[in-house]
This record gives structure tokens, C-alpha cells and sequence, in this order.
């Protein structure tokens, strides 16, 4: 992955931890909830099709999944089932509009009327580092503004890397002198 | 700044020795003095003391002549080996190249009492805040139900998540470590599915004694015993503070805790229930915190009931007994001031709020502030092995233990009153009663011919 490298050569003496771009975009995708049932259930199946056959949007990220109107029509009317690969298809076409759908609503609850969310940086593992080479590294908290949260999950929607990297530099420049330390992170939490 | 000199006096002064970085900083504060002003006479900026004052850089030519004179002075007036003496100073303490005006006195004498005030807040104080705080929640919920106690219960129970996090940062506003609430966790708490259980092994216990059955007549009399608010009790526990560290081999840290892999001990007491629950397996697995402590003091020299746990692996972080101490005696002094006045309402908030902390601080949606599901493992195991304590005093004061069950359920069989207070205290047991009737639950047994 094309990270930025503050911090050089971070891996050589084995530290561990990942990006923490990377890390707040895995706390955002951990807010997208949805259908709990897997695709290969029964119920699964049936929840997906109902949710994607309740709105235009629905029927055309189906359609933009290569689903067909007549395979549809056979599987809503219960004459045939998904066959596998058709039911990759529907999770795609499922969990693509569902995450569309709740950016509005995730952006909305990090912003907390205006008061943005703090979040929680966990320094990168440093246990497999020797002694005289650790870096004093605490755990850090800082709150982020509603526009910052904005451009962060823009950027995660559209799996755009470089824009979520360049939210956590202007993190890292937030935490102050030593800010660049928390490039790489072992996680960032937050209540939302 | 130093009026003519001698060439070789100037440069010693430059050369002095200066007192070690923490030590310039208490002079200077022990004087009232604040940085700005030593900048200013020394010529330097605010933030170059700052760095002088923790050791950042050092000062050097005339810079260090004057800032050693300055120190000199200050250590003549506020020597050093006076242990917590800087409060001592401030009265009065006027700096030695400035005068004060009075407001300025004032001001200074203000600023040390309120510092003093603040300093006052004690754990206690927090804790009977919080109570009020708490008492106040229920007579508003009361008022606004217009005494209608169950619908004042059921509000109270809906906010009980957001308001027992809101007691716990409290407790925690003025604690020496900050604990990490969304640390990374190994793979071993990861749940194969939502709602199927994860590697961790609480030790529940689940046990029946073999050599006895139920029969009317029998000659055992076993009373059912309740361990009152097991889970608030178990909030005092080892709890690990940061991120979990993986270690192999090696025994055990005292002042860690965390989870650890271990081969289970045998159990050769069929009599007595096995400390680490109900468990058929006889592989390595992984327990937390208080079931290995539990196990090490079983294989320890006072009662040496099993052979010393082998530990492969262990995932745990520097540990401290006082996270949530604070909460749990906030909550149940509230809970004995509930009791003694016969408020069921707080009562029942009050292990809402308790049971739903444990419950939740894991991975739940219904709890967001916190991810900490290594903590709800350890308090539940902590819950088990107080019960397992509770079992064993009672078979060491010759009472016969017939069942142990889940959290809080003890049977025993003999005049168990010597052995524990009656009553709702928590370090006292009650007899369980039937829901419906209210009736004590006892009956008797005769051992298995």
C-alpha cells in the first residue's frame, strides 16, 4: 500500500501495528450493521432480495451486479434459488447500497450535533522491539471535528486511500511534536 | 547583564554546575516564581526555560551564569531535602529580584487555597457525590412516573448503560492510570459468529455431589444459599489496564493480568467441585486472570489440592485491583442505603446498572464507550471463583457442599450460620426462596447407596 512514511523504516525492529488510516477505516466499516444471516442462509437470501426489491436504487445495484429481471422474477416467485455465484452477486449488491445508504447516518452520529467524536489511538505494538530501541509511545486521545469526520467517511465510501491518509496526517499534525509516532497505530476506537 | 567581571571569573560563573532539571523546576515553583518572569530576567524566552526546566537542553554562557546564580539563590532559600515541603513556601515567598504588589499577594494567597481545596477531593467525597447524584436520578424518574415505582424502574433500567459509564469516568477522573478502552485484542476473544462463544474458558461452575440424591426422609437437611450482588463483588478483580502483550513460557506476574493458556490440573476430589468449572475436556485451555490465580493458590503450600498449572502462552497487560473500585463502592454503598431504607427502585437500578456494566463493556451495540471484552471475561471469572472461595470455606469448616451453580447459587448441608452472617450485606449469604411463595428453599438428601 502507497503509505506516506513519517516514521522511515517503522517495521525494522519489529514493531506492529497497521496504518492508521487503515485502522479508522476499519472502525467505520465495524458501524455498518445490516443483515446478520449470512448469504448462504435461507433467511439471508430472503432479507437481501426483500431489501433490494423495495427501491429503484435496489433493483439497479442488482442490475449493475449482472443479476438479471428473469433470474430475479424465478427467485422471488420461489421457483428456482441463487445459484453460488449469484449469491456472491446479491451480497455485493447488498452490502454496496447498504453502505451508501448509512454514510448520511454515520456521519451524523460522529458528529454529534456539532460536538465531533473523540477517538482513542492505541501506539503500535512495540513488545518484539528490544529495550533500547522502544519509542515512549501512550495511548492518545483526541476529538475530531464534524468536518473532519465528513471527509473521512467520504473518503472510506468511495475507497479513496489517499483522502483518508490525508485525514490521518492532519490527525497526526493535531497530536502535536511527537504526532508523527502515530502513523502507524494498533488501533483507534471511539463511542458512536 | 552581569556588571564587569573578570575574564576567569566570567567563565566559571559559565562553567557552575546546575541542580538536575526536576529540581530547577521545584525552585522556581517553591518561589512562586512563573516562567515568564525567569525568562525575562535571565533574557530568554518562556519556552527555553520550559526546556532548561525538563531537561530538553541546557543553558550555556552568560545565559547559564545568570540562570546558576538565580537557582543558587533560590536552593539558599528553599533547600532541597524537605520531602513535601512546597507548600510550606508560598506564604510570603517573594522572589529575590522582585517586589510585590499587594493584589499580586493576594491573588498568589488565593490561587494556593484553592489549589489546597482542590486537593481536598478526596476518594470519599467523589463517592458520596456520586451517590447523590444517583439518589437524584430516581426521584426524578419517581416524580415524572408520579410515583408510579415500576414505570420509574423501568426508565431508570433504560438509561442504566449510559449512566453507570458516566459513574465510571467519574470514579476515574482523578485515577493514576487511564485505561485503554478500544485496545486491539488477539484473535482468541474473536467470536466464530454473533452470540457463539469465543476460546475463553470463565470456569462456570455447574456441580452436583455424586455420593448424594434427593429423598424425603433423608438424614441431610441442605439449605439453598444465595451470594448477594455476586457481580458487584467481583468487580474488584486484577484487571489488566492497556493493550494485551503476548508472552510465551515464563510463570506468572503478579502485577500483570490478561488470559493465559495452561493445561488444566487434575482433580482428584470427587467430593468437592472441580475450581475450574465443569469442564470434560482435558486439553489446554485458555483461562483468565482469577481462574490461574485461584488454580496457583489450590497448588500453593497451604492447601496443595492440585499440581502447579503449566502455562504456555499468556496475553496480559500491567494489572491494577482499584479500575473499578471506586464503582463498586460507590454502588454498593448505595445499594446498603437502598437496603436499609427499602428502596426496591434504586435496588433494582442499581443491579441494572452493575450487571448491564459487566454485560456490555465487551462487544456489544448496546455499549459503544468501551471494548473491552478481556474485562467481562475476567469479572465473570472473578464472579465464579468467589463462589468456588465461598464453597471451599464452607467444606473447611465441615459443612457438606451439595451443589455449586452458575454465579451466586451455593447448597449446603449443616448449620452453615457459623460459617456466614445472615443477611444482604455482601460479604453475607441468604437463604434463596421460591419465587412464587416466598418460602425458604431447603429439602433433604441421603447419600447414594
Amino acid at each position: 500500500m502507497p503509505h506516506s512514511t513519517h516514521w522511515g523504516e517503522w517495521r525494522k525492529y519489529n514493531a506492529d501495528g497497521l496504518h492508521g488510516a487503515d485502522a479508522l477505516a476499519a472502525g467505520l466499516e465495524a458501524m455498518v450493521t445490516g443483515i446478520a444471516s449470512g448469504p448462504d442462509t435461507k433467511r439471508g437470501i430472503a432479507a437481501r432480495l426483500r431489501y433490494l426489491t423495495a427501491s429503484k436504487a435496489g433493483r439497479e445495484a442488482m442490475a449493475a451486479q449482472g443479476i438479471s429481471r428473469r433470474a430475479l422474477a424465478a427467485w422471488t416467485a420461489g421457483k428456482r434459488s441463487p445459484s453460488p455465484k449469484s449469491r456472491a452477486a446479491l451480497d455485493r449488491a447488498y452490502w454496496g447500497l447498504r453502505r451508501q445508504r448509512v454514510v448520511a447516518h454515520i456521519k451524523r452520529r460522529l458528529a454529534r450535533e456539532g460536538r465531533g467524536t473523540r477517538i482513542e489511538i492505541d501506539p503500535v505494538d512495540q513488545t518484539r522491539v528490544a529495550p533500547g530501541r522502544r519509542r515512549d509511545l501512550n495511548v492518545r486521545r483526541i476529538t475530531l471535528r464534524p468536518t473532519t469526520w465528513a471527509t473521512a467517511v467520504d473518503a472510506w465510501a468511495e475507497g479513496d486511500t489517499t483522502g483518508l491518509e490525508a485525514v490521518w496526517d492532519d490527525v497526526m499534525a493535531d497530536l502535536g511534536s511527537d504526532g508523527e509516532a502515530y502513523e502507524y497505530v494498533s488501533s483507534v476506537g471511539w463511542a458512536a | 547583564m552581569t556588571g564587569p567581571l573578570d575574564p576567569i571569573d566570567a567563565l566559571l560563573e559559565e562553567a557552575r554546575p546546575l541542580p538536575v532539571p526536576a529540581e530547577r523546576e521545584r525552585l522556581r515553583t517553591a518561589a512562586g516564581l512563573t516562567r515568564t518572569r525567569v525568562a525575562a530576567a535571565i533574557g530568554v524566552t518562556p519556552e527555553t526555560v520550559r526546556k532548561w526546566e525538563t531537561g530538553v537542553t541546557d543553558p550555556s554562557g552568560e545565559h547559564r551564569a545568570a540562570y546558576g546564580r538565580l537557582l543558587d539563590g533560590l536552593a539558599a532559600r528553599y533547600p532541597a531535602p524537605a520531602p513535601p515541603a512546597p507548600e510550606s513556601a508560598a506564604p510570603g515567598a517573594a522572589a529575590p529580584a522582585v517586589s510585590e504588589s499587594s493584589p499580586a499577594r493576594a491573588a498568589r494567597e488565593s490561587h494556593r487555597r484553592h489549589q489546597q481545596r482542590r486537593t481536598t477531593t478526596t476518594a470519599e467525597a467523589t463517592r458520596g457525590e456520586l451517590r447523590e447524584r444517583i439518589a437524584a436520578r430516581v426521584s426524578t424518574e419517581l416524580e415524572r412516573a408520579g410515583g408510579d415505582t415500576d414505570a420509574a424502574a423501568a426508565a431508570l433500567i433504560k438509561k442504566a448503560i449510559p449512566d453507570v459509564m458516566e459513574l465510571f469516568a467519574a470514579t476515574r477522573r482523578t485515577a493514576r492510570y487511564e485505561h485503554t478502552s478500544y485496545p486491539s485484542l488477539p484473535q482468541i476473544f474473536e467470536r466464530p459468529a454473533k452470540g457463539e462463544a469465543n476460546l475463553i474458558w470463565e470456569a462456570r461452575p455447574s456441580w452436583r455431589h455424586p455420593g448424594l440424591r434427593r429423598s424425603p426422609d433423608g438424614p441431610l437437611t441442605v439449605t439453598a444459599l444465595d451470594v448477594n450482588a455476586a457481580y458487584l463483588s467481583a468487580l474488584k478483580t486484577h484487571l489488566p489496564i492497556g493493550r494485551l502483550e503476548h508472552t510465551t513460557g515464563g510463570g506468572h506476574d503478579r502485577r500483570r493480568a490478561g488470559v493465559h493458556l495452561i493445561d488444566p490440573p487434575a482433580w482428584h476430589h470427587p467430593t468437592a467441585p472441580n475450581p475450574l468449572g465443569d469442564r470434560e475436556e482435558t486439553g489446554p485451555v485458555w483461562v483468565t486472570e482469577p481462574t490461574l490465580r485461584l488454580l496457583l493458590q489450590l497448588a500453593g503450600p497451604k492447601h496443595r489440592l492440585i499440581e502447579t498449572p503449566r502455562i504456555h502462552e499468556s496475553w496480559t497487560s500491567g494489572a491494577t485491583e482499584a479500575l473499578l473500585d471506586g464503582l463498586r463502592q460507590t454502588l454498593a454503598e448505595a445499594r446498603t442505603d437502598a437496603i436499609a431504607t427499602g428502596d426496591d427502585v434504586t435496588l433494582t437500578y442499581l443491579k441494572a446498572m452493575y450487571s448491564r456494566f459487566v454485560s456490555t463493556i465487551g462487544d456489544s451495540s448496546a455499549n459503544r464507550e468501551m471494548m473491552r471484552p478481556d474485562w467481562t471475561h475476567i469479572i465473570r471469572s472473578q464472579a465464579f471463583a468467589n463462589l468456588w472461595r465461598r464453597a471451599h470455606k464452607a467444606a473447611a469448616a465441615s459443612l457438606t457442599v451439595v451443589s455449586i451453580v452458575g454465579t451466586d447459587e451455593l447448597h449446603v448441608a449443616g448449620d452453615w450460620r457459623t460459617v456466614w452472617t445472615e443477611g444482604t450485606g455482601l460479604s453475607e449469604m441468604k437463604v434463596k426462596t421460591t419465587p412464587r411463595t416466598g418460602e425458604p428453599v431447603t429439602y433433604t438428601m441421603t447419600e447414594v447407596a
